[in-house]
């Protein structure tokens, strides 16, 4: 009988927690950059993307921003979004879904100026580590349809 | 250990298994459950642990400086918590325990995902987690950043939960005992109620109550046994019977026999006796034939009624007259009324009483004493004795003494030791009488030789015969 039941006390004390081996546990954490990835229109009327050398990726919010502060614009490339003095975006994002509500009309921007806005998004999102399948939907200060269409960037498939 | 006693009885061992095999069940379930779920609870613990590490390094991440100065790695290092070091080439922020081997980090530069492994440091179990942040271009490529963050974090928890569940377990195994012990108890009882009840019959069997019977119960092997057994006593009975009608018929036939004897026999007597007073004037021929047919009629006389007394001791008929009897003086009188006193030497002291049956003592001395002489060659002693509760009559012979392959049926009837010497002038049925006699006052005879040859017979009777 004591046999058994120093049986049983082996077996239990060796139920612990055992050292193991080195497993997989997964993806890695990413989101680190040298800088914001903005996209602007370049001279043959295409996408293109720029990096702007922040030191860091930053928030979807915070590229955006820089996107409408309209920065570093030459003759090869130029924005297709008006210029505007408020440049503060509000970016909330839920499942499948980001949404951007800017400081513009939808007269300020023009549809490549809208994939502008969706890239830099989308962009800034694939590099903090999320999936490239999001969509983005934008609506601006006045309601209009074309705040009701879930987008995606040509470029980001 | 386990005594010797303890494994001698059904009931124990019964109850030993019983409650063996519970337990290394309950154990063994237990064992197994606990195992799994500390396995589950390890993993899930382990899987929840790399997420929030993954979490807070993406968190963090986009707001970092990059490429990262001293600052931006100790903000990543106190944003995983304590016990934590970055690296990125030179750069090192570090914070708490360092236990993460170079393993660790070889797997987490090669393999560019995040690695776990379980170890354990100062007596406590801990998760050792290493991960390389990574650079996600828009495209999705991904690159190593040279970032490399370690974190250990302690199980302890996880480690008291499955201890706690590993004693529950225990818990539930001996709780289980009790049951096991009262099962086996009843189990055990239902096994052994019918083999104590078979044991009863065989003992009463034994005993000589062949109606003993068990009524089988159910219908397992044990039921079998028990009808079995039935049978086996109703065959025994059977032929018992059957044996004992025989007996019976036998010792009845005798009876009659010697019965239906006597009236002819006491007639021929009578004729006999005439022939006798006659017998003197007759022709030396006719005498002697006539002596012849006298003898023999004696002796036939003799044996019907040696008969007629061993179907009174079948039957059971044969009664016990006690008196109070002056043993030397019976025996004495005994030899007197047969002119033997001359040719024996008795030794007997003076006064010795008892309460016997005096013509059955007479029988028995007589027998004893006319054998000795009859068979055995002087002097033939007879020794009275006595003891403060019996009474003890010896008879020995010089003479050849018996021998060793007839001593065990000198009390049979009709054996006869010598076959070659058949005519004899005894019945055949005196020895069996005598004992019978010294059996009916609740003595015994018994007869051995002596050691310089001559035959011992000893009759011990007990002084009070009316007590039994």
């Amino acid at each position: 009988m004591k046999r058994i039941f120093l049986a049983v006390a082996l077996l239990a004390s060796g139920c612990g927690v055992q050292p193991s081996g080195i497993v997989d546990s997964g993806e890695a954490p990413t989101g680190v950059a040298e800088g914001t990835t903005l996209y602007f229109v370049d001279a043959r009327g295409e996408l293109q993307p720029s990096v702007l050398r922040t030191e860091r990726l930053g928030t979807v919010s915070e590229a955006l921003s820089l996107l409408l502060s309209r920065p570093g614009q030459d003759a090869s490339r130029h924005t297709e979004i008006a210029e505007t003095s408020v440049t503060r975006v509000v970016v909330t994002t839920e499942t499948g879904l980001i949404r951007v509500l800017l400081p513009l009309t939808a007269e300020d921007v023009t549809p490549l100026g809208i994939d502008q806005i969706v890239c830099t998004a989308l962009g800034v999102h694939v590099q903090s580590g999320g999936t490239r399948t999001m969509k983005v939907r934008i609506r601006f200060t006045q309601t209009t349809p074309a705040s009701e269409v879930d987008r995606t960037c040509p470029l980001i498939r | 250990m386990i005594g010797r006693r303890w494994r001698g009885g059904l009931r124990p061992r019964l109850l030993v298994a019983f409650v063996t095999v519970t337990v290394l069940g309950a154990a063994a379930a237990a064992w197994s459950s606990a195992g799994s779920a500390s396995t589950a609870l390890v993993e899930s613990s382990q899987r929840r642990l790399a997420e929030a590490v993954t979490n807070q390094v993406a968190t963090i991440a986009p707001g970092l400086t990059f490429p990262p100065t001293q600052d931006a790695l100790e903000l990543l290092r106190s944003a995983v918590g304590p016990n934590a070091l970055v690296t990125r080439g030179d750069l090192r922020a570090a914070e708490g325990l360092d236990l993460f081997t170079d393993s660790l980090r070889d797997a987490v530069r090669t393999r560019s995902r995040l690695v776990s492994q379980r170890a354990v440091a100062e007596g406590r179990p801990w998760l050792l987690i290493g991960t390389p942040v990574m650079i996600t271009a828009v495209d999705g490529t991904r690159t190593a950043s040279g970032i490399e963050v370690y974190v250990a974090r302690d199980l302890s928890a996880v480690d008291d939960e499955i201890d706690g569940m590993a004693r529950t377990a225990g818990l539930t195994a001996a709780l289980a005992l009790p049951f096991a012990v009262l099962l086996a108890w009843l189990a055990a009882s239902s096994v052994l109620r019918p083999v104590r009840n078979l044991r009863d019959t065989a003992r009463r069997l034994a005993v000589g109550d062949l109606e003993a019977r068990s009524r089988p119960e159910g219908s397992d092997e044990l039921a079998d046994l028990t009808v079995t057994i039935n049978e086996m006593a109703g065959s025994v009975q059977t032929s018992m019977a059957a044996m004992r009608r025989m007996q019976a018929d036998a010792r009845r036939f005798a009876a009659d026999v010697s019965h239906e004897l006597r009236t002819p026999l006491s007639t021929l007597t009578a004729v006999v006796e005439v022939l006798a007073m006659t017998a003197d004037r007759m022709e030396p021929d006719a005498r002697e034939s006539a002596q012849l047919a006298i003898t023999e009629t004696q002796r036939l006389v003799t044996l019907v009624e040696d008969l007629m007394e061993v179907s009174r001791f079948d039957a059971g008929t044969a009664e016990l007259r006690v008196e109070d009897v002056d043993v030397t003086t019976a025996v004495r009188q005994c030899l007197r009324a047969r002119s033997w006193l001359d040719e024996v030497e008795l030794t007997a002291p003076a006064g010795l009483f008892a309460r016997l049956d005096r013509r059955r003592l007479d029988v028995v001395v007589a027998n004893l004493a006319g054998n000795a002489l009859r068979h055995g060659a002087p002097p033939v002693r007879v020794t009275v004795s006595a003891t403060a509760d019996t009474v003890r009559i010896e008879v020995c012979d010089n003479g050849p003494g018996i021998p060793a392959h007839v001593l065990p049926h000198v009390f049979d009837r009709f054996y006869k030791a010598d076959t070659a010497r058949a005519r004899t002038p005894g019945s055949g049925l005196g020895l069996a009488i005598a004992q019978e006699n010294a059996r009916l006052h609740g003595g015994d005879l018994t007869v051995s030789n002596l050691r310089s040859g001559g035959a011992r017979f000893v009759l011990t009777l007990p002084r009070d015969a009316g007590e039994r």
